[in-house]
């Protein structure tokens, strides 16, 4: 089932990016012609990502969405498990197997969701569901199932779980993290209601003020157009009262959340809703992230010792994720992704790409979910 | 559009990408005087009877009277503790330990390790290097004296070892597992003797060879448009290719030469070619540079290419190994958890470890999973680093002689490779970091030729 957004629902989902943009901290953004916006240039202006963090709405200690507490992880469920030791192969390499193999296994662990009325998100499918979160401005039927499933897991939460804290970190500082995104055929950053995005993998560090903290505009990047090539995505969309949104559209991202191991998720029917500006951007970037890549790039990536930080259980959480999903049934019926949204900033930058880049990225792209699609599930 | 290129032999599909891969191409199968060529190193005093061997991938290493590759154990601090070697001790004994030691989180110390009644004391995989009663130290090579009055010969202070995965002169196995960091087993070191090269310059070990860099870690480039000693690259090429400067004290010496550029100037030459860096690079150690035409990496010694039926891929991060349909090399990497981090990555060690990550536990799991590499009919090596092997797929180990339903596969310094189910697409690296702590510890990690972003290529 594909979840293909009415021009109605994305109208909503430029009023919800209003108010997104809005909790996380206006940019103070105006209307700008293209001579009053030197970043926007023939049409076009470049944005490099500089923030994403998997959405999660955070009340102090979790009182309100987490009023049974946290999560226990690996650390606890081993000594519940194995109080008086054992073998390696029956206890360490036990648990480190049903990482890999979850389904090999009962889980009898108690698990924590994340409850309450709110959440941060779109409206992915256009209804009001019984699971649908409302999101703080008051926008109704908002999907994002992956809070409910990580928003208890403390490695999770911001500003103090390890996952949120590095993955944000490296977003900017890692250059194979390096999303870029290009507008073009933009009249105005405030109103135009057909632009195209493109997204690329760039290939250089971005430029930061003389703290080092503070990514600023006007630096270029050159787009990664060979090893980056498969994350090269066209989108089309159109930009109200300076919100751009997207139309929904089958997206790999690259997001590597740790030193030495590559990674992306894939998400389905991936829809941008963020606040435009001449210098920054920022927004909801939301869709149905595919589980089994969601799953396979978190347990290469964050290690059981990792995990340990945070009270994050691979294989409880990998049962929680089938048990939400929401999104992109198989040929049984099963779904196969869960709703999700990414909270992002984005700095202007100029993007450095070649003609021959344009004409050859769609194709690969197709190619690219023809091969997945047709891939044998595991 | 990816495609499939023959290491030796490659289609030519699109000449845009074909170019960058000729780079590593070139690299890997270099012509006949360039894989013999070896890297040189700085002639140091030895004991009686030690000796230098050419190894194949790290280049001259010092070895015992059997041309032995020796190694050294340098203390190590890991996540819960330290293990290794204190300068001028030995805490490898020749009794077997039967726990694991808790030095990686999360899981607890006291484990007990998997077949005991088959398990090597540290001593007996690492056999120390004994000296004589009558031994003296020479130059950097000392005794150490242990408590039971054996007298050990040490390196810089490091007590020596051999290993048995070392079969013949010039072997280097026993460091098999790649280091990564913090999150690998406490590494064995091989004992390199130290290249000839001279100040301002640096040497690694990559899965291309023996890189040449500046003492920065910056990559060293050559160009073909120059002569013998003699530099090309006018006043634009030098915007981008910057000549390495030789000080006004330095001499020419062995493979390296002077270029003098202009009156005054001189430019650093190797084996007769004069030397750049370039200042496109983004990161040190980088092949980048050498994607432009004309343009590449230098290496003191070419790594014995990869068996003529393996591909190369591009893949999201960089370039990787692949088997003749395209599919991603995986290497499995494993140390254990003991006092002696010992390695479990090869198929006389026992293989729990392997089959938890690749399989669940579960043997035709991991053989549909994780599939060894079957090596052809026809298939031989023309190397010590890439053999083929005979396996039981049952058990993961060495096939007995003649034994029924073995596997003829190809192994990489011993240890056999795999691809991975997961992989759809030639370039896929979906396997890769599968395993305890991003597949550093127990697990798998793609076998990189470039990798722009994360150093995972060496």
């Amino acid at each position: 089932m594909k979840h293909q957004a009415s021009k109605k629902q994305l109208a909503s989902l430029a009023a919800g990016a209003i108010c997104a943009a809005a909790a996380f901290g206006s940019v103070g953004m105006t209307a700008y012609a293209e001579d009053s916006t030197p970043a926007l240039k023939d049409g076009r202006i470049g944005y490099a990502l500089t923030d994403a963090r998997w959405a999660i709405l955070q009340t102090e200690n979790g009182k309100t969405e987490c009023p049974d507490g946290f999560n226990e992880g690996p650390r606890e469920q081993f000594k519940a498990l194995y109080p008086d030791g054992g073998a390696v192969a029956d206890t360490q390499l036990e648990r480190e197997s049903i990482a890999r193999y979850p389904q090999d296994k009962e889980d009898n662990f108690s698990y924590r969701h994340a409850k309450g009325k709110y959440a941060i998100g779109l409206n992915l499918d256009g209804k009001v569901g019984p699971n649908d979160f409302t999101s703080e401005a008051g926008e109704a039927g908002v999907d994002n199932q992956l809070f409910r499933a990580i928003g208890c897991t403390r490695l999770f939460r911001a500003p103090d779980g390890t996952f949120a804290h590095f993955t944000n970190m490296w977003v900017r500082e890692m250059n194979f993290n390096r999303i870029l995104v290009e507008l073009s055929n933009v009249d105005s950053l405030e109103n135009d209601e057909s632009v195209d995005v493109t997204m690329y993998r760039g290939k250089d560090r971005l430029i930061t003020d003389a703290t080092g903290a503070n990514i600023i505009p006007g630096g270029s990047n050159r787009v990664d157009e060979r090893f980056g090539a498969e994350f090269t995505h066209h989108l089309k969309g159109k930009i109200e009262n300076g919100v751009l949104t997207t139309e929904p559209s089958d997206v790999r991202w690259p997001w590597a959340v740790f030193l030495q191991r590559p990674g992306f998720y894939d998400i389905h029917d991936l829809r941008f809703s963020v606040k435009l500006g001449p210098e920054h951007a920022e927004g909801l970037v939301a869709g149905y992230a595919d589980i089994e890549t969601w799953y396979a790039q978190l347990i290469r990536s964050w290690s059981t010792h990792h995990s340990s930080y945070g009270g994050l259980s691979q294989p409880s959480l990998y049962r929680q994720m089938y048990q939400l999903a929401d999104g992109h049934p198989d040929e049984t019926g099963a779904m196969t992704a869960i709703s999700s949204a990414i909270t992002v900033k984005m700095t202007q930058v100029f993007i450095e790409r070649s003609g021959a880049e344009m004409a050859s990225d769609h194709d690969q792209q197709e190619q690219r979910y023809v091969a997945l699609d047709s891939s044998p599930a595991r | 559009m990816r495609q499939i290129l023959n290491v030796f032999g490659f289609l030519t599909i699109s000449a845009i990408i074909v170019m960058p891969l000729m780079v590593i191409e070139r690299a890997m199968a270099a012509d006949t005087k360039s894989r013999m060529e070896r890297e040189d190193y700085r002639r140091v005093p030895m004991p009686p009877g030690f000796r230098v061997e050419h190894s194949e991938r790290d280049g001259p290493v010092f070895a015992d009277s059997r041309g032995m590759t020796l190694y050294y154990w340098p203390q190590t601090t890991m996540r819960n503790g330290i293990t290794g070697d204190p300068k001028n001790q030995s805490l490898c004994t020749d009794v077997p330990t039967t726990e694991t030691a808790g030095l990686m989180s999360p899981y607890p110390p006291g484990l007990t390790l998997p077949e005991l009644d088959k398990r090597k004391s540290c001593a007996e995989v690492w056999p120390p290097v004994l000296a004589s009663d009558e031994a003296e130290s020479v130059g950097s090579f000392s005794i150490v004296t242990l408590k039971d009055g054996r007298k050990l010969w040490a390196y810089d202070g490091h007590v020596l070892y051999t290993s048995i995965l070392d079969k013949e002169p010039g072997d280097v196995r026993g460091a098999v597992t790649r280091q990564r960091g913090g999150e690998s087993p406490a590494p064995r070191e091989v004992a390199v003797v130290p290249p000839a090269i001279p100040p301002g310059f640096g040497i690694i070990t990559t899965a291309l060879g023996r890189q040449l860099l500046t003492d920065k870690n910056f990559s060293v480039y050559m160009s073909d448009r120059d002569g013998p000693e003699k530099s090309n690259c006018d006043e634009v090429c030098t915007r981008t290719w910057k000549p390495i400067i030789a000080p006004a004290s330095a001499q020419a010496q062995g493979e390296w030469s002077i270029v003098e550029r202009s009156p005054g100037v001189r430019q650093w030459a190797f084996r007769k070619n004069p030397l750049y860096t370039s200042v496109l690079d983004a990161d040190i150690r980088s092949l980048e540079g050498s994607d432009a035409p004309g343009w590449h990496n230098v290496y003191t010694q070419k790594a014995p290419p990869p068996p003529t039926e393996f591909t190369m891929q591009d893949s999201i991060t960089g370039v990787v190994l692949a088997d003749s349909h395209g599919k991603t090399i995986y290497l499995y990497n494993c140390g254990d958890d003991s006092m002696d981090q010992l390695a479990c990555d090869h198929p006389d060690a026992p293989q729990v470890y392997r089959l938890a990550i690749c399989g669940g536990g579960k043997v035709e799991r991991c053989l549909r999973d994780w599939p060894y590499v079957v090596a052809s009919a026809d298939a031989k090596s023309d190397s010590r680093t890439w053999t083929v092997i005979e396996i039981d797929p049952q058990t993961g180990h060495f096939a007995q002689p003649g034994q029924g339903g073995a596997l003829r596969v190809w192994a990489y310094r011993g240890a056999p490779v795999y691809t991975h189910s997961g992989d759809d697409a030639p370039g896929d690296i979906n396997g890769h970091a599968n395993g305890e702590f991003g597949g550093g510890r127990n697990g798998f990690r793609a076998f990189f030729l470039r990798d722009d972003f994360f150093n995972n290529a060496g």
